[in-house]
């Protein structure tokens, strides 16, 4: 880094979730003259790609402070975003973490399946220099603002509901448990390992916490009012929803929409997600291929965690190991998101807002 | 006396389809060789500096030597080999090499010859060496291992050309990355983007790589991730390098 150089507040690690993507950002880069790259050459070369920094961000607080960051791509295979393939996963995620470091990242933030595949090894990866963190208690935050804000559009009350949480066993799904613990009328636990699902329940009974659990999704589907789906399965299928269920999409990939067989009366909002109001600007512009929401600004809560603690200039693991994340943290990143203007993304999903 | 290779096919330990791959697998080899050897002669006629230029001798004996033993393993086994240096890609790979050659830019030459050609010749041998394995496997991955020697030390040297001037550095790279990767893209494409190389001795062999085990897509795609590192090692930004890659024939 010479003297010209902005010195890097953040850098977010992140991977894409679809080819459209991947093939709409290839081919944009490309000139125009070349014609473009069809999907199938682009997969013959995507997961060959070490990570590396794909365009800047200057991020505005509405304090008046800028900071910069960098987009750091993991180049993980869309379709290998199984278990079977997570030795390499593990490998691209922590070449793109030496690659922040490398670059002088005070913050790192590892967005959406990043920071799955390297859990409960998050804490090893921080310097003196470079801290990390999974950005998953705002995303947890938004997660649960999100539904007390549908609820509220909707008028739906949350004492009143069974609240269903598939991927209850992972960092998110127990953050939004124990966040949603005092203020529903249930609580529906669902996870595919057993073990842990049993864990976790036996400790929300002792505190007398009404609620049911299985691995099974069917067997809880028809009490719940409201789901809070974080799990990163693309295999969950909600058949036998109530009527009128509320829906927050926050897993990866966002593709609930397609498993759901009666849509009419379903209320499904995209979630974890913020907004913001300060703005950002990416160099290079790649907005136009990558951008693809319907409001302005709008940012994964994992990396507007980053975004908040650089503005703070708190540089540390707000978010580290699996299963801290409590209602206080949760509280308080999303307190000192909105002093810089840092708000819940407005209600949307694939179809456009809400 | 019968080579090898025709007492292996005899016995069913060859086939006809894995003799032709691996003869022309040590024909591009030894084609590429002669490349290198060529283009470092080439490269000491224009240095005046007396160690530089003995070091580019040096380096072309280096390269030498390596066609040498691949053609001495072809030999032993009585393999087919083609060497053909004015081919449709190798050929223009020299031509783009001698252009900076005659201007004595050593910084270019040092790009094409040590970065690009390197990069695939480190990771082609390595994939390759695994897939043969027994004498021919270790003879690849042995001559690799020097070429990588070859890529570290011109990293080394590229790295404190760009740190003077990162500006011009990075303009006069991606000129030669267009002028010469463009090249070697089209030549690793799952089909030829020129057409036939001159150096196969029947139909690309690309379609045939399976009968060893191997497959164009990986070796492309480890070669294209051996020279991006290069790209990482040197200093060039990750921003400008996934541009250059996009921006690639394939």
């Amino acid at each position: 880094m010479d003297g010209t150089t902005p010195s890097i507040d953040f850098a977010a690690i992140g991977h894409q979730d679809s080819w459209q993507n991947i093939s709409a950002f290839v081919n944009s880069i490309r000139n125009t003259g070349q014609g473009k790259l069809s999907c199938e050459k682009i997969k013959d070369i995507f997961g060959f790609i070490s990570p590396k920094e794909i365009f800047r961000i200057k991020a505005r607080s509405k304090t008046g402070t800028e900071i910069n960051g960098v987009y750091i791509e993991t180049f993980i295979d869309p379709d290998k975003l199984h278990s079977q393939f997570v030795r390499a996963n593990i490998n691209k995620v922590l070449a793109a973490a030496s690659r922040a470091k490398r670059l002088g990242s005070k913050m790192v933030t590892l967005g959406g399946f990043t920071s799955i595949v390297l859990e409960g090894e998050l804490e090893s990866l921080s310097t003196r220099e470079t801290k990390f963190t999974t950005g998953n208690t705002l995303t947890a935050a938004f997660i649960v603002k999100g539904i007390e804000k549908a609820a509220e559009r909707l008028g739906i009350s949350l004492h009143q509901s069974d609240i269903l949480i598939i991927g209850a066993t992972g960092d998110i799904g127990m953050a939004c448990a124990n966040y949603m613990k005092s203020r529903a009328n249930k609580l529906l636990l669902c996870a595919r390992n057993y073990q842990r699902l049993e864990k976790m329940a036996g400790q929300l009974v002792k505190e007398k916490i009404k609620i049911d659990f299985s691995v099974r999704l069917e067997d809880l589907l028809p009490q719940a009012k409201i789901i809070i789906a974080v799990a990163s399965s693309m295999d969950i299928k909600l058949n036998h929803c109530n009527k009128n269920v509320l829906i927050c999409d926050a897993g990866y990939p966002k593709n609930l929409e397609n498993n759901i067989i009666y849509k009419k009366d379903v209320h499904l909002f995209h979630g974890g997600m913020g907004q913001v109001s300060g703005g950002y600007d990416f160099s290079p512009d790649y907005s136009r291929s990558i951008y693809h929401y319907e409001a302005p600004h709008l940012v994964h809560g994992c990396i507007l965690e980053a975004m908040v603690l650089a503005f703070e200039k708190r540089f540390e693991s707000f978010s580290s190991s699996k299963g801290n994340i409590t209602t206080d943290k949760m509280e308080e990143i999303y307190r000192l998101s909105m002093k810089h203007g840092i708000g819940l993304a407005p209600l949307y999903n694939s179809k456009g807002l809400w | 006396m019968e080579s090898v290779i025709i007492q292996s096919l005899k016995k069913g330990e060859l086939t006809m389809e894995e003799f032709n791959v691996i003869s022309d697998i040590f024909s591009q080899a030894i084609t590429g060789e002669l490349i290198g050897m060529s283009n470092f002669a080439s490269l000491a006629e224009t240095i005046d500096d007396p160690h530089e230029k003995m070091e580019a001798v040096e380096h072309a004996n280096s390269e030498r030597m390596h066609a040498e033993g691949f053609l001495a393993y072809a030999r032993k086994k009585n393999l087919k080999i083609n060497v053909n240096m004015n081919g449709e890609y190798w050929g223009n790979v020299r031509k783009q090499f001698l252009k900076y050659a005659h201007n004595r830019d050593f910084t270019a030459c040092l790009i094409i010859q040590e970065v690009m050609l390197e990069s695939f010749a480190i990771s082609m041998y390595n994939d390759v060496g695994h897939a043969l394995g027994g004498e021919a496997g270790d003879l690849f991955i042995s001559i690799g291992n020097e070429e990588k020697e070859h890529l570290e030390h011109s990293s080394d040297l590229l790295c404190a050309e760009l740190k003077k001037d990162p500006a011009a550095f990075e303009s006069k790279f991606e000129e030669i990355h267009f002028n010469c990767m463009s090249i070697l893209a089209e030549f690793s494409a799952t089909t030829d983007l020129r057409g036939h190389c001159g150096v196969c001795n029947g139909d690309c062999m690309k379609g045939s790589l399976h009968h060893v085990g191997l497959d164009i897509v990986t070796l492309r795609g480890n070669a294209m991730a051996i020279y991006e590192e290069a790209l990482d090692n040197i200093g060039i930004s990750g921003e400008k390098s996934i541009i250059w890659m996009a921006r690639l024939p394939a």
